[in-house]
């Protein structure tokens, strides 16, 4: 791999020993994916849940990260402010307290943007059109790429940790031209796009994932004009079932504003149509209780103030049975617009928690005692506490209303397809 | 028998093989406070894999992995190493951050070649099996 003189310098340990620690992993994860360099990012974003003591050594002597870095989701679900509230158990209240702690200590040394959130974007992390940058997290790694037209590859968690730190990534895979072109080309067949449901996006995502494993898709159907709300549901699924890394969507992806350029003036390898059927089989795979729900589970990717808002609406003069849950996944600067708006409110009364934290990495051991039976509307939520509680919690996936009312005193009423 | 492949995380290592005839995840294939392998329905499950060679085809699973390896390493129930086919990215990032060799494409095939328990010996980009 050919290195600059400034980053041979790195590779040294010129820059302090935490530096050249990240240097070592880059430069030989790069070589090992054939990358021949470094190139600078314009921005990162990292996981929150580093084992403290690896985190003191690759930040040993760091004053800065080497870019603008922000912070995903508070994973396990932990949440310094909200853990009471939610109901988490003590012991792993304490026990993530602490490493929290000590986490803390070095992003505010080292300047790591306490954001807490999946959903960066939103919170000041924007990469225009075509820059390079490191960010973990599976669906905004799909989201970035398809959505906002900057690069990005599936990073593991240290490697973006390396590449927030040394502000340096391998040059390989997604951010390369010859790699983002569509592979899978998707139509739908007998769905009106503009009334699918968010649970049946999510299905629809869920179901492409597995069609494409790790291979590019190209979406043709959908309106140009569709809103972050809706999308996040439809691709966030796709990185879960598969590995998928970009989703053109024709006439809305930067990259892709027309079918040939999506395809890279080259044919598909393979062509799938999308209907009932296959949604149908989708939430099928998620109807596993009921009609008797514990808790309801939102926020996965984060929501938004506009959904904080429509909850408002949902809960507004109700309250949750007695021993159910709400929990939902807000981004914490999120949460704040919504309090001054008056959306907070309602939801709180009624017995909701809003959380910044990951509401799909949740072993079942946090959450609260007792939940059988969760229903969300978020297919990527209901695939990892599932088998993360390997089968023990089982899981329903409709929409808002739906949930709301099975932790609200009704039954569940699920099931429903296209 | 001796097989040569592709160093991505160099050293010296020795111990018993568990050989993984599929992709391994350190996420669900893998307790990280026991070091045991955790393939349901699989001859191997339970089997301890700290300070042994791990022989797989390659990796597969979340982002979050690499953590999950190095507490398993500061637990001291890390493998010694990891020969396989084809290392997938989070496989290779999982053992530069633990410091354990790690090599692919080697021939003869590790799978085919090596079976759980036989002594293997790793210098450089040179696997020797003994028995």
């Amino acid at each position: 791999m050919i290195l600059t003189r400034q980053e041979e310098a790195m590779a040294r340990g010129e820059n302090g020993p935490g530096i050249k620690r990240c240097m070592d992993i880059l430069v030989k994860f790069g070589k090992a994916m054939g990358a021949e360099r470094l190139v600078p990012i314009a921005s990162a974003h990292t996981m929150p849940a580093e084992p403290p003591e690896l985190l003191r050594k690759l930040t040993e002597g760091v004053n800065a990260t080497g870019t603008f870095t922000t912070l995903h989701a508070l994973m396990d679900a932990y949440s310094p402010e909200n853990c009471t509230r939610m109901g988490q158990p003590e012991a792993f209240v304490r026990e993530e307290g602490e490493r929290f702690a000590q986490r803390r200590e070095v992003y505010l040394r080292a300047s790591f943007m306490q954001t807490y959130t999946c959903l960066p974007m939103l919170v000041g992390n924007l990469p225009r059109k075509g820059e390079l940058v490191s960010f973990i997290g599976s669906g905004v790694q799909l989201m970035t790429n398809s959505l906002i037209g900057a690069r990005c590859n599936r990073d593991g968690t240290v490697i973006s940790l390396a590449s927030a730190i040394t502000g340096r990534t391998p040059y390989y895979g997604m951010l390369l031209d010859e790699n983002r072109h569509g592979e899978v080309l998707v139509r739908f067949e007998g769905l009106d796009p503009d009334s699918l449901t968010k649970a049946q996006l999510g299905a629809i995502g869920y179901h492409l994932g597995a069609v494409a494993g790790s291979r590019n898709l190209v979406i043709e159907g959908l309106p140009a004009d569709m809103e972050l709300d809706r999308l996040k549901y439809l691709l966030a699924p796709m990185a879960v079932s598969g590995a998928v890394g970009l989703c053109h969507i024709v006439g809305l992806t930067p990259e892709a504003p027309t079918l040939e350029a999506a395809l890279g003036g080259k044919k598909p390898a393979q062509t799938v149509t999308v209907g009932k059927k296959e949604i149908g089989q989708c939430l099928g795979q998620y109807a596993q209780g009921g009609p008797e729900v514990d808790m309801a589970i939102f926020g996965c990717p984060h929501c938004t103030v506009t959904e904080a808002k429509y909850l408002a609406g949902l809960l507004d003069g109700r309250r949750l049975s007695p021993n159910k849950r709400l929990w939902i996944g807000l981004p914490h600067q999120q949460y704040k617009l919504a309090q001054l708006m008056g959306y907070t409110e309602a939801v709180e009364t009624a017995g909701g928690v809003f959380a910044s934290s990951c509401m799909a990495a949740i072993p079942s051991a946090q959450l609260p005692e007792g939940v059988r039976v969760v229903a969300t509307n978020s297919f990527k939520s209901a695939h990892y506490i599932s088998r993360l509680s390997k089968g023990r919690v089982k899981l329903l996936v409709g929409d808002m209303d739906q949930c709301i009312a099975a932790v609200c005193g009704e039954t569940w009423r699920g099931g429903q397809t296209a | 028998m001796n097989l040569k492949g592709r160093v991505i995380s160099e050293g010296n290592a020795e111990g018993a093989a568990v050989v993984l005839d599929s992709a391994f995840s350190w996420i669900g294939d893998f307790d990280a406070a026991t070091g045991n392998l955790e393939v349901k329905g699989h001859p191997l499950q339970g089997t301890s894999l700290a300070g042994k060679i791990l022989v797989c085809t390659t990796g597969k699973g979340g982002t979050i992995a690499p953590f999950i390896a190095y507490q398993a390493k500061e637990a001291g129930k890390a493998p010694a190493a990891i020969l396989c086919d084809n290392a997938d990215p989070i496989l290779c990032e999982s053992a530069l951050v633990i410091g354990i060799p790690l090599l692919d494409r080697l021939t003869p095939s590790p799978v085919k070649s090596i079976t759980s328990g036989q002594n293997v010996r790793i210098s450089g980009d040179e696997v020797i099996v003994g028995s």
